[in-house]
C-alpha cells in the first residue's frame, strides 16, 4: 500500500464524526424546517409554510428586533471600547501588568457564572444601583425586571465580558505592526493622534473587520445571559426574547420542531451575512 | 507619552470597573448572607464566614458532582479533540490522497455553523440512539471541535518533510512517524488548543442545558441556575457566589499558570477560526 493511503485513515475519524454530529443534523435541521414534526408523529412536509408563518409570529419578530438591537449593542460600544484599553495597554508604563490582568479578569469566568454574578449585582437595591443612581438619591433601579431596562443590562453584561477579550485581539493587531513604522513617524513630527490615524489604524484594518465580524457573529446567537439573568428565561415579558431562546422554546417546550428548525436556518442565513460581509471587507482591503 | 497621567488614569479607571465584579463575587463568597447586599458595599468580608458559604453551597444542590461532570466534560473534549485534531491535521497536511480537498472542506464548513443551529436536529438525532439524558448524550457530540483539525493542519503544514521522509526511509510505520515525530514537535501548538477547548468545554452551557434532564448528570455552568433560585424561602446570594467562584477557579488556575498558551490559543482560536 501507498504510504499516502494512510493520511485517508489518519482523517478517517475525524471526517466520521463531524459527518455524524455536525454535517447529518446540518441536513436534518435543513430538512426539519420544511416540515412540521412534534417528536411523536412522523414529519409531514410543508414546504415553505414555516418561513411563511414566522413572518406573522408576533413573538418570532419581537425575537428577531431584540437579536438585532442586542447585537447592534454588543458590537459598536465594543468595538471602541477594546479598541481603546488596546490603545492603552499596548505600551509599557508604571503598574501596567497589574492594571491589565486586572481588566482582563472578566474573560476567566463562564458565561453562567457571569449570568449568575450580574443577577446578584443588578439587585434593584444592590450593588449597582448605590454606585450609579446613589449618587441622585435613587435607591432603587429595576435592572432585569423594566422591559425598557432589561434589553440594555443584558447588552451592558455581555460587553463587560467581552471588552478585555477583543482587547486582546486589537493587542495582537497592534503587535503585528513593524516598529519602524512608528519610528518614522516620530521623525517625522507626528503626535501620536495623527501616528494613530496614519499608522496603526491603515495596518489594524483586517483586525477591525474581524472584531466586528466576530462580536456580531457572537450576539447573534447569545442565549445563557437572556436564559439565566431575568427571572423568566427572555422576559421580562419577553423583552430579553432572543432567536437562540425562542429556538430553545418552540422546540423543547411547544416541541414545534419544524418551526425551532426554520428559526435556527433564519439565525444561521444572518450569520453567514456577516461572514461574507467579513470576506468583502477583507478582499477589498 | 508613555506614562503620560491621562494614560494611567483611564488604564486605572478600566481596571476597577472591568475588575469590580470578580472583586465583588470573590468577596462575598466569605461574607454573610446579610451582608453582601450592604450599601454601602463591604470591600471585605466583616463577618467572614470561612467556608461556610461553599458548605451551603453543597448542601443545597450536588455542587461537587456538577464540579466533577464539568471535569470529565472537560478533559473528555480536550483530548479526543487535540489527539484526533493533531491525527487529522497531520494526515491533511502532510499525505496528498484522493479526495483530500473535499473532505478538507467538508470539516471546514462544520466551523461555520453555530452550535445553536444544531440543537434541534442534534437532539433528535440523540432521542433516536437513545442517547438523551446519559453521559453519552453529554459527552459524545461536542468532544470533537473542528477548529482543532485546522489549527492542527497549520502547524503540521510547516513540519520539515525531509524529516518524514528519513524516517519512512529507515521504515518506520506511518503511525510511528505520527507519534513519535510529528507529534512532538506539535507540543506547543497542542498546548494552546488544549487550553482554548477546555476554555469552551468548561463554560458549555446550552447543549448540557438541553441533552441532560437528570440533576446527577448536570454540570457545574447548567447547576449554577439552581442557586438563582430563592432556597427554603431565602435567597442564597452566598452560595451561589461560592459556587461561582468554585466554577471560576479552573480557569483562573490556567491564567495564571500558563499566561503564554491561554492568550495564544485564544487568539489563535479568534483570529483562525
Amino acid at each position: 500500500m501507498h504510504y499516502k493511503w494512510w493520511g485517508l485513515i489518519f482523517v478517517l475519524p475525524a471526517v466520521g464524526f463531524f459527518a455524524a454530529f455536525n454535517l447529518f443534523p446540518m441536513l436534518f435541521g435543513l430538512y426539519l424546517s420544511f416540515t412540521d414534526y412534534d417528536l411523536l408523529n412522523p414529519p409531514i412536509w410543508v414546504g415553505l409554510d414555516n418561513f411563511v408563518n414566522l413572518w406573522d409570529d408576533r413573538l418570532f419578530r419581537q425575537a428577531l428586533g431584540n437579536t438585532l438591537v442586542f447585537v447592534a449593542g454588543a458590537t459598536v460600544p465594543v468595538w471602541g471600547l477594546s479598541l481603546l484599553a488596546a490603545l492603552v495597554f499596548d505600551q509599557a508604563f508604571r503598574a501596567r501588568d497589574w492594571l491589565k490582568a486586572a481588566f482582563f479578569l472578566p474573560v476567566l469566568p463562564p458565561i453562567a457564572v457571569v449570568a449568575v454574578l450580574w443577577r446578584v449585582l443588578l439587585h434593584p437595591n444592590g450593588v449597582i444601583t448605590s454606585l450609579t443612581g446613589g449618587w441622585w438619591g435613587v435607591t432603587e433601579i429595576r435592572w432585569l425586571a423594566d422591559t425598557a431596562l432589561a434589553p440594555f443590562s443584558m447588552i451592558a453584561v455581555h460587553d463587560w465580558a467581552m471588552i478585555p477579550f477583543f482587547m486582546m485581539i486589537w493587542l495582537a493587531g497592534l503587535a503585528a505592526i513593524p516598529p519602524e513604522f512608528r519610528e518614522a513617524a516620530a521623525i517625522d513630527g507626528a503626535g501620536p493622534v495623527r501616528t494613530f490615524w496614519h499608522v496603526d489604524l491603515p495596518q489594524l484594518r483586517s483586525t477591525a473587520v474581524l472584531v466586528a465580524a466576530l462580536s456580531s457573529i457572537g450576539a447573534f446567537q447569545t442565549f445563557a445571559l437572556q436564559y439565566v439573568l431575568p427571572n423568566d428565561a427572555g422576559g421580562p415579558a419577553n423583552s430579553t426574547m432572543v432567536l437562540a431562546l425562542l429556538v430553545l422554546k418552540y422546540g423543547f417546550q411547544y416541541f414545534r420542531m419544524g418551526d425551532a428548525a426554520a428559526i435556527s436556518v433564519v439565525m444561521f442565513a444572518m450569520i453567514m451575512l456577516v461572514t461574507l460581509g467579513q470576506l468583502w471587507f477583507n478582499r477589498r482591503a | 507619552m508613555r506614562n503620560h497621567p491621562i494614560r494611567l488614569l483611564i488604564a486605572l479607571t478600566l481596571a476597577v470597573i472591568f475588575a469590580f465584579p470578580i472583586w465583588f463575587m470573590v468577596s462575598s463568597a466569605f461574607k454573610a448572607e446579610a451582608e453582601i447586599q450592604a450599601i454601602p458595599m463591604h470591600l471585605l468580608p466583616w463577618d467572614f464566614q470561612g467556608l461556610a458559604q461553599f458548605r451551603l453551597a453543597a448542601d443545597i444542590a450536588p455542587v461537587w458532582v456538577y464540579f466533577a461532570n464539568s471535569w470529565l466534560y472537560a478533559i473528555t473534549h480536550v483530548v479526543i479533540t487535540v489527539f484526533f485534531g493533531a491525527l487529522a491535521g497531520f494526515g491533511f497536511a502532510k499525505y496528498r490522497f484522493p479526495g483530500r480537498s473535499l473532505l478538507f472542506l467538508a470539516v471546514l464548513s462544520t466551523i461555520m455553523v453555530p452550535f445553536q443551529v444544531l440543537v434541534v436536529p442534534l437532539f433528535i438525532e440523540m432521542k433516536a440512539l437513545g442517547w438523551e439524558n446519559s453521559y453519552a448524550g453529554l459527552l459524545v457530540p461536542g468532544m470533537m471541535n473542528a477548529f482543532g483539525v485546522f489549527m492542527m493542519r497549520q502547524y503540521a503544514a510547516d513540519l520539515p518533510d525531509e524529516l518524514l521522509e528519513a524516517a519512512r526511509i529507515d521504515g518506520a510505520p506511518e503511525l510511528r512517524i505520527f507519534l513519535q515525530i510529528a507529534l512532538p514537535l506539535l507540543l506547543p501548538a497542542l498546548a494552546s488548543l488544549a487550553i482554548i477547548v477546555f476554555i469552551w468545554a468548561w463554560g458549555a452551557f446550552l447543549w448540557p442545558l438541553v441533552i441532560v434532564q437528570d440533576k446527577g448528570l448536570n454540570v457545574l455552568s447548567v447547576g449554577l441556575a439552581s442557586y438563582t433560585q430563592p432556597y427554603l424561602g431565602q435567597p442564597m446570594w452566598g452560595a451561589a457566589m461560592a459556587a461561582s467562584t468554585i466554577a471560576t477557579i479552573p480557569i483562573a488556575v490556567l491564567f495564571v499558570f500558563f499566561q503564554r498558551y491561554f492568550v495564544k490559543g485564544l487568539t489563535a482560536a479568534a483570529v483562525k477560526g
